[in-house]
């Protein structure tokens, strides 16, 4: 029997086969990922639809494929899914798991369908979006996780595994506030890591290793030449005194310990951008080359660089000005944690208007971040040292030990002249050494 | 006949309560809707089952307390059921209802063709009309083309001396005798009501009991009602065949006996109107008994197909194929949904009411759960007492572990009416402490909820509990 490339999403018709995890002679049960494919939105692992053993894998990895290919053959049974359409299995949705910087679409990310557990037909046919988990879909009132269908509803559109959060309420019961903190995704099986430029361990002795250019590492090269194609790049830096910023942090963090929260800087200065955002708003917008027109954008959705095992990732905060300083740090901790583990989804990965890239825990004076494009600026924070600086104490001049910083920012001259990005980072800079001035932003 | 062609986003098949509410959605959301419909606007729940039934189930209920009236004080005389009177007023109900869906449906922009649709493609269909033939083009489509009486070989109805659900909601004579074949609900809801107008109404039913898969506890007050009401059953008897005997039918049954009635109803089920639609041409085929298999968002084995309510499969309710309606018009429009419900409540206007939601005894024992049972009975509620309803009880099933609420099944006056608390509670995830524990006001049924918690937890205030807090024996005591 054959398996096809089931339906991967919303005018999504081809993606690149990253990689294979299952192999010839392999049996396969029925939901068991079977490859992830790698699409110009995200990568997404392909279910069985089927249960037995694989005969055949019929294509390679690092070929393009497109929906409704042969992509392996098998013996054995499609699974409950196939019943009308006769010996071609297709697979449930796959779940999108990660994805390179923005695109440009807001399609939501298609999740998996398992069966329901009502006897009846599930997930055969790619039903886009429908996160129809066997135990939130439990029919039987004693085992089923304990939520409202208000919060069930909210899990499906946020794309959360219910059996994978843990319930705040009583008796276990999940509350709408969970569903944020469970950082979507859940129990997901440890899956194979594509080749990336993360620590590999060490090679041989002599001698060269070849390994295959695709996957995220490709997506995120296409994207950068695409940005260096595109902007017009200079990067502007300035230094600062972070001293205030790193006492009120210091408060914060203590106090968000007790939430579970854990406050880092980066809120702040998301919240210091929008506060000069709003002033300087042309560095929130981006070209729309195809028309001719600069869009500028009346929200704030700020993308973040992670670095994750397989590369560099950028997914959004939205709405970085209605939250609170805890709120976007809850929201950050999630969304950091979900692209660590693959949990990313296209919701989160599609919507940002200016990027925010902290290079500082690693090291480094400052970088020059390369656009996320069609974004036009990129602001980079960098380490934060501490410096002998002259301060005015009483009108006299001395020497005082600061927290010392440099912010980098990156802007695309088309758009954004060097006078106004200079005069957005003293704006900037004035919320960061007096943060308590963001009270009033 | 002009032969003209439409095109549309989304044809839904079928303008029932699951149809007609998916219509609507659909166009909520923002999709250019069409709906044929070879009947009547409202399908068989508003033209001919669930309304219908209700307003002659009222009326008959109506005569039968005035003829017992005199038992409270109150003295009637000369009550009699003018049949064409009640039929016509029926009528005039099943009219105001069908009247506002058409209005519905025309408010929201859905286009509505009447005929009779066959599939010619997977994307095309051909409707056939008193007007002509339209050839409507789709790009998804909705089939919710319902069930209709299922069939008795050997009992054609003729809907005179043979009728079937339809033909026993339009007699205009009250006939002295009737035979049900079938002891499900709806043999017994339009029994009973030929039996309290009058009716000399034999049931026949070939399982081991009335009403099969509704849990004997209840099903056994509503026996003992009908056997009151002078019904005669006959259980575990299967009928054998029918002939003709003057102006009445003789039926012969599998025990050998037979009598001769002046109508006979059959109601043995109900088959899905999967026929008829050339499904083939579209890549479809139904199950053995004819319904379509779908998946958690009600999507055939088309993707760009539907399925919803009867034609979908078991349970075949109404409000199921409802909310399935709703699901499949969400699903269509890309939006994350799923047929996420934990409780399908389920009521049957048998006198008295039976309703129920969630796990039986039963099934929550075969589970192997630590089932915890509790029972209040009606005839200590204050309100059933006052409003002359003695009879019945509400059953609470909880698990003994977790304290988490299974199900609730409740016969006695107003069922239907009660049983959403506990669909709402059970959809909730509720406790059953937390029913104990919400304040019901006094004097209401709903009190009865309120008392079967705190039974199921052993300490009822209203019904003397042996084993206070206990465990097992908290059910069974509450039966004394």
């Amino acid at each position: 029997m054959q398996f096809k490339l089931p339906e991967l999403g919303e005018g999504v018709h081809e993606g690149e086969l990253v990689k294979w995890k299952v192999k010839a002679g392999e049996q396969v049960k029925y939901d068991q990922s079977l490859c992830e494919i790698m699409t110009d939105k995200a990568t997404v692992e392909i279910p069985s639809a089927f249960q037995g053993k694989v005969a055949e894998l019929h294509v390679k990895e690092g070929d393009v494929v497109h929906v409704g290919q042969l992509m392996l053959s098998f013996e054995g049974a499609a699974a409950a899914a196939a019943s009308a359409g006769g010996s071609q299995a297709q697979a449930p949705a796959p779940a999108a798991h990660g994805a390179p910087a923005a695109s440009k679409s807001a399609a939501s990310a298609p999740v998996a369908a398992k069966p329901s557990g009502n006897g009846q037909l599930a997930g055969a046919h790619a039903p886009a979006g429908a996160s129809a988990h066997p135990a939130a879909l439990d029919s039987n009132p004693a085992t089923r996780v304990l939520a409202a269908p208000s919060t069930r509803r909210a899990a499906r559109e946020m794309g959360v595994d219910l059996t994978s959060v843990q319930g705040s309420g009583p008796h276990g019961r999940v509350m709408r506030e969970d569903l944020g903190r469970s950082g979507g995704g859940g129990s997901a099986p440890a899956a194979a890591r594509a080749p990336s430029t993360a620590q590999r361990p060490a090679l041989p002795q002599g001698g060269e290793e070849r390994v295959a250019f695709r996957g995220l590492r490709k997506k995120i090269a296409e994207k950068m030449r695409q940005s260096k194609d595109h902007a017009a790049h200079f990067t502007y830096v300035e230094e600062c005194d972070i001293s205030n910023l790193v006492a009120l942090r210091s408060q914060a963090k203590e106090m968000g310990a007790k939430q579970n929260i854990k406050v880092t800087y980066l809120p702040f200065i998301m919240k210091a951008m929008v506060a000069a955002l709003k002033q300087y708003p042309i560095l929130n917008s981006s070209l729309d080359e195809e028309k001719q027109e600069i869009v500028y954008k009346h929200y704030f959705n700020i993308a973040l660089s992670v670095q994750t095992d397989d590369g560099l990732m950028a997914p959004v905060i939205k709405g970085v000005e209605h939250k609170s300083i805890l709120e976007l740090a809850q929201d950050i901790q999630a969304v950091v944690e979900r692209a660590r583990n693959k949990k990313l989804t296209m919701d989160d990965l599609t919507g940002g208007t200016i990027t925010l890239t902290n290079a500082g825990t690693i090291g480094g004076l400052f970088a020059t971040p390369v656009i996320n494009y069609p974004e036009v600026a990129i602001l980079g924070f960098n380490k934060i040292f501490r410096k002998p600086v002259v301060k005015k104490v009483d009108g006299k001049e001395t020497i005082a030990i600061a927290d010392w910083t440099y912010f980098s920012l990156s802007l695309d001259h088309r758009v954004v002249d060097g006078a106004i990005g200079a005069e957005f980072m003293n704006l900037f800079i004035q919320y960061i050494e007096n943060p308590a001035l963001l009270v009033m932003a | 006949m002009a032969n003209t062609s439409q095109q549309a986003d989304v044809v839904v098949l079928g303008a029932g309560p699951a149809g007609y509410v998916s219509a609507i959605r659909l166009a909520q959301l923002g999709k250019k809707v069409t709906v044929v419909e070879r009947g009547d606007i409202g399908g068989v729940c508003l033209n001919v089952g669930c309304i219908p039934s209700k307003a002659l189930i009222y009326a008959g209920t109506m005569f039968e307390k005035l003829s017992h009236a005199k038992d409270i004080g109150i003295e009637v005389s000369g009550a009699k059921v003018n049949m064409p009177k009640l039929i016509e007023w029926k009528g005039t109900v099943v009219k105001k209802l069908t009247g506002g869906v058409s209005g519905l449906l025309k408010a929201n922009g859905c286009a509505v063709i009447a005929g009779e649709a066959k599939f010619t493609g997977p994307k095309t269909l051909e409707v056939k009309g008193k007007d002509g033939t339209v050839n409507l083009s789709f790009s998804q489509c909705v089939i919710a083309t319902g069930s209709r009486p299922a069939k008795l070989p050997g009992f054609d109805v003729d809907q005179k001396r043979i009728l079937d659900s339809t033909g026993a909601l339009s007699q205009t004579e009250i006939p002295k005798t009737m035979l049900c074949i079938g002891g499900g609900y709806i043999g017994l809801e339009l029994g009973t009501f030929y039996a309290k107008i009058g009716t000399e109404v034999t049931v026949v039913e070939a399982g081991p009991g009335l009403l099969g898969g509704v849990d004997p506890d209840l099903s056994k007050v509503v026996q003992k009602r009908l056997e009151k009401m002078g019904v005669k059953l006959k259980i575990g008897v299967g009928v054998k065949g029918q002939k003709a005997n003057g102006k009445k039918t003789e039926v012969t049954f599998a025990d050998g006996s037979s009598a001769s009635y002046d109508v006979v109803l059959v109601t043995i089920g109900r088959t899905p109107n999967s026929d008829g639609l050339q499904l083939e041409k579209a890549g479809l085929k139904p199950d053995s008994k004819g319904f379509l298999t779908v998946d958690a968002q009600r999507r055939t084995s088309v993707p760009h197909i539907y399925a919803i309510g009867d034609i979908a499969g078991q349970p075949l309710l109404a409000h199921k194929g409802s909310k399935e309606g709703i699901v499949a018009a969400e699903a269509i429009a890309g939006q994350k949904t799923t047929f996420d419900v934990v409780a399908m409540p389920a009521v049957i206007f048998t006198d008295p009411e039976i309703a129920t939601v969630g796990l039986t005894e039963a099934e929550a024992r075969a589970k192997g759960i630590d089932v915890k049972v509790g029972l209040f009975p009606m005839v200590a509620n204050g309100r059933a007492l006052s409003v002359n309803e003695p009879d019945g009880f509400v059953k609470m099933i909880g698990d003994g572990k977790t304290g988490r609420l299974l199900g609730v099944h409740i016969v006695g006056a107003e069922a239907s009416n009660l049983i959403s608390e506990a669909a709402l509670a059970l959809e909730l995830g509720a406790m059953v402490e937390d029913l104990a524990l919400t304040v019901h006001p006094h004097p209401t049924l709903p009190e009865t909820l309120m008392e079967a918690a705190e039974a199921t937890l052993g300490h009822a205030i209203h019904i003397f509990q042996r084993k206070a807090h206990g465990s097992a024996g908290a059910g069974a005591s509450a039966r004394v």
